[in-house]
């Protein structure tokens, strides 16, 4: 079922308004963090505030040389790669799934278990087995943010309406018909989410991959300098990260623009 | 269908940025790794310019540390710039490490070709079937150590009786602690034990979640820096006759049989760095942040703390890196009955034919 | 009856038949490849591990499992019902929305394992400890399907309500909420699994007891078997959980899809 234009005016110019709100959003918790830090005396080596942070990031230290770029690059280029490969195949088991009982029958409960499992008590297991790496971060970023996009995309596909549904199959359209012009097109709003929420856990499924297991990127910058509770370039590749992830669910969000234009003449809710 | 079309695009527009970041990444890994080899290149290139005839070929060796760097790691990178292994024929591959469970798996895998491992956990996988064995001792005296505050009535370690103590439970304090209860006359069940991430040693002391923080004494910078106030003190368990082997230098006895010249000229090297760690720490560590990303402050204060259990007598008199082999049958003996019982003898367990001919032991002993 | 009774055996079966054949592959290539325990137990040593008498003592199988179930529950109640008084919130007043969702999307993406120290910090090692973390992991697929479903809803329908005269409120309350249901559905689904997650993140970070310490205690001894059996109680727990869900579902959106009939 289409959702056509609405009955908002649309705003002229909303698009910048509303690509400056949330930097608003984002500057207004950032100031938050750096008051909470100084009136409260947080000692650095917990807490540092987002001003350290940043500066860590883009002035070189005299004491330590952290090799953002090399990090950085490598973390986006694990993420971009792993969110790929999930989303295609969250999409493409999902249709395997909605398309026959039988399989969704042998695989949901294999998916849920997998699913249940931390990834972070299987990450030591994944280590011996696999060693540790590009690879090895991929699969542990697969397993963390697959589900939810599985999930979304099923539940999208299955809830059709059945008046259309019927209409479709009196004009004895076939499964490929029904699953390409109906169930696809109707299931857009949840794949978006879906993918919203998947991209999320993806980059945060990237980090942790780093964090027990790697030599490069953002999360081994983490681990390095947890060790010696050196909190800013800890926090820098915290806020990088966020930043990453950002970066994804704004690009999902231009790609749903793109793909659904209807639904954004509503003033929508998210970013 | 031209939505279906409009996905399909996107994702191959994705697939294809992923690629091309791969390729750029590929570019910009090769960059740091120039770097790192850059010295080591212009070390072989004024050597080979020095001796024009032979083109000498170079052993390939994977060494696997133990964790993320730390200041014990200097030595690899000194003799690396310096261009010591080169000089013996080496070329050394030091590979960030990610537990001591993960270099023996590694060694016994063949992943790697050396690799330093805590003694404790090797006798356990090779329990298990594992063909490590130990080839060199880094720590002579064991950094164990458990922190604690001065107002929680703890004058000695035995009073950590009914006290809560904070520790991972992966750590090789919690694993060797039935141990050293037995050795102080505590029952090890008489404590209560957090898990925690070993991220958050330091935070479980400050916030005073427990009473007592098990750590190794390398740590104590980090303790100072989140409690600059103190109030806390430290007993460290060898101190109170804790003989234990801790961090060495592993091989899979596979290439004991088939490359014994490489692992006694990579020890040679390897223990000679150390030697000129000992004697110069400062440069020491100044060498590691060209390699490595690191907070120099932190990591020279930690490599003093390290001198402890390096600067002994032992090693003054038998070299750096010498194996007791009284020291290790106690080893064998505390894993033995307090953790596993082994199905090998501690002869099975150690190999001490490739430490150097000449022992290391022109250091200064404060 | 009989009929009913053939369906249900023929569908357990089958999957039933899967499992036992999964096992076997399982037995027959650790001890064909003579597979070292600490790389790959075998499902005879899994199952030794759970329910040989000695080594279950050990383990204090029991307790663990009801000190992480408890967790799992208690922050399973609070996600949902903090995710959904959240999503109605937002999806009530745009400026809170603009306000908070891009906050919410943004620490969402952050590894809570990599604030550990942090979170002992702040929030100590009680049980609260691993709700806190568990409900922090889990409450934002709650959150972004409820204020989708709340948000996306046919603009026929809305028009017409709105031309009836409907107040936000009753628009909020007679069309919104039903529309969301789906979707909140889907939505506690997802983060039933990752309560589990969660409340294991939450021991790793702090815990004296439950399933994701024993298995912290076991890789320390290297018992790979105990490792295993603690995933597999993990992941029956979210399994269980996620089965409740879809029951609860059914019950709650009889007209969801002709498949759901046919079960």
């Amino acid at each position: 079922m289409k959702k056509r234009s609405n009955r908002l005016p649309g705003r002229k110019g909303s698009k910048l308004f509303k690509a400056m709100q949330n930097v608003v959003s984002i500057l207004l918790f950032l100031l938050i963090w750096e008051l909470l830090v100084r009136v409260l005396h947080i000692k650095e080596a917990f807490l540092c505030t987002p001003s350290s942070a940043i500066y860590h990031l883009f002035w070189p230290q005299p004491d330590a040389d952290y090799h953002w770029i090399v990090n950085i690059s490598a973390t986006l280029k694990e993420f971009v790669i792993s969110f790929a490969i999930t989303a295609a195949g969250a999409i493409f088991l999902a249709v395997l799934i909605s398309w026959s009982k039988a399989i969704q029958n042998v695989l949901m409960p294999a998916f849920i278990f997998i699913n249940s499992l931390p990834v972070i008590a299987i990450a030591p297991i994944l280590l011996i087995w696999i060693g540790y790496g590009l690879k090895t971060n991929i699969i542990i970023a697969f397993l963390v943010s697959f589900f939810p996009m599985l999930l979304d995309t099923i539940t999208g596909l299955n809830a059709q309406d059945k008046q259309l549904l019927d209409l479709v199959n009196y004009l004895h359209a076939n499964r490929w018909q029904i699953l390409f012009k109906i169930q696809i097109p109707g299931a857009m709003p949840y794949i978006f989410a879906g993918l919203k929420i998947s991209s999320t856990l993806c980059i945060m499924g990237v980090i942790v991959g780093e964090l027990i297991a790697s030599d490069v990127g953002l999360g081994y910058v983490i681990v390095n300098a947890q060790s010696t509770m050196d909190t800013p370039p800890m926090f820098a590749s915290l806020i990088m990260m966020s930043m990453l992830g950002w970066g994804m669910y704004l690009a999902i969000n231009l790609l749903e623009r793109l793909l659904m234009p209807w639904s954004f003449l509503k003033d929508r809710v998210d970013a | 269908m031209k939505k279906l079309l409009a996905v399909i695009l996107a994702v191959a527009m994705m697939l294809s940025f992923a690629a091309c970041t791969t390729t750029k990444e590929a570019d910009t890994t090769a960059v740091a790794t120039e770097d790192q080899s850059a010295t080591t290149a212009d070390a072989e290139t004024t050597e080979a310019a020095a001796e024009e005839p032979a083109e000498k070929e170079l052993t390939h060796v994977d060494f696997l540390l133990n964790w993320t760097i730390a200041a014990d790691h200097s030595p690899y990178y000194v003799a690396l710039d310096k261009g010591w292994y080169e000089e013996a024929g080496l070329d050394v591959n030091i590979i960030i490490g990610q537990g001591s469970g993960y270099s023996v798996t590694a060694i016994d895998a063949g992943t790697a070709d050396i690799a330093i491992a805590d003694a404790p956990v090797v006798f356990q996988y090779r329990n298990q079937g594992a063909q490590a064995k130990i080839i060199g001792i880094i720590f002579d005296k064991h950094p164990n150590a458990m922190f604690f505050w001065d107002d929680s009535g703890i004058t000695c370690p035995q009073d950590i009786v009914g006290k809560t103590v904070a520790v991972p439970e992966t750590d090789g304090h919690k694993v060797m602690w039935p141990a050293f209860a037995a050795l102080i006359g505590v029952d090890p069940d008489s404590v209560e034990f957090v898990n925690i991430e070993s991220t958050a040693k330091v935070s479980a002391l400050a916030s005073h979640n427990a009473d007592v923080v098990f750590e190794l004494l390398t740590g104590l910078p980090n303790f100072e820096s989140a409690i600059p106030e103190g109030g806390f003190s430290y007993f460290l368990w060898s101190d109170y006759g804790f003989n234990c082997y801790a961090h060495s230098y592993i091989t899979n006895d596979a290439t004991i049989e088939s490359d014994p010249e490489m692992l006694s000229t990579f020890l040679d090297v390897t223990y000679r760095a150390w030697e000129y760690t000992l004697n110069n720490p400062e440069e020491a560590i100044d060498i590691l942040s060209k390699y490595q990303s690191i907070n120099k402050d932190d990591l020279l204060k930690s490599l003093y703390i390290e001198f402890n259990f390096l600067k002994t007598e032992n090693y003054k008199e038998n070299g750096i890196g010498y194996i007791d082999p009284a020291k290790m049958q106690e080893t064998w003996d505390l894993v033995n009955t307090y953790q596993t019982e082994l199905n090998f003898g501690v002869d099975e367990i150690y190999n001490d034919s490739f430490l150097p001919k000449t022992p290391y032991t022109d250091f200064t002993m404060e | 009856m009989k009929r009913k009774f053939l369906r249900l055996a023929k569908k357990y079966g089958i999957k039933l038949l899967g499992i036992t054949a999964f096992l076997g592959i399982w037995q027959a290539v650790v001890v064909g490849f003579k597979i070292k325990k600490y790389v790959l137990p075998s499902p005879v040593q899994v199952l030794r591990s759970l329910f040989d008498p000695t080594l279950a003592a050990k383990n204090q199988w029991w307790t663990q499992i009801a000190v992480t179930g408890g967790e799992i529950l208690a922050s399973f109640t609070v996600t949902l019902v903090l995710g959904v008084a959240l999503a109605l919130l937002i999806a009530w007043s745009k400026p809170l929305n603009k306000l908070l969702m891009p906050v919410i999307v943004v620490l969402n993406s952050i590894p809570k394992i990599a604030l550990a120290p942090l979170f002992l910090l702040w929030f100590g090692y009680g049980i609260q400890s691993k709700i806190f973390v568990a409900v922090l992991i889990a409450f934002f697929p709650v959150l972004l399907n409820t204020v989708t479903g709340l948000i996306d809803v046919d603009e026929n329908l809305l028009d017409l309500v709105h031309y009836l005269n409907a107040s936000k409120w009753q628009t909020f309350t007679k069309i919104r909420i039903p529309n969301a249901l789906p979707h909140l559905f889907a939505g506690v689904k997802i983060s039933a699994t990752m309560c589990v997650v969660g409340s294991i993140v939450g021991e790793f970070i702090a815990s004296k007891k439950g399933l994701g310490r024993l298995l912290r205690s076991a890789q320390a001894n290297i018992d790979m078997a105990t490792m295993f059996a603690c995933l597999v109680l993990l992941s029956i727990m979210g399994l269980l959980l996620f089965w409740l869900i879809s029951k609860a579902e059914k019950l709650c959106m009889p007209w969801m899809n002709r498949e759901a009939e046919e079960e």
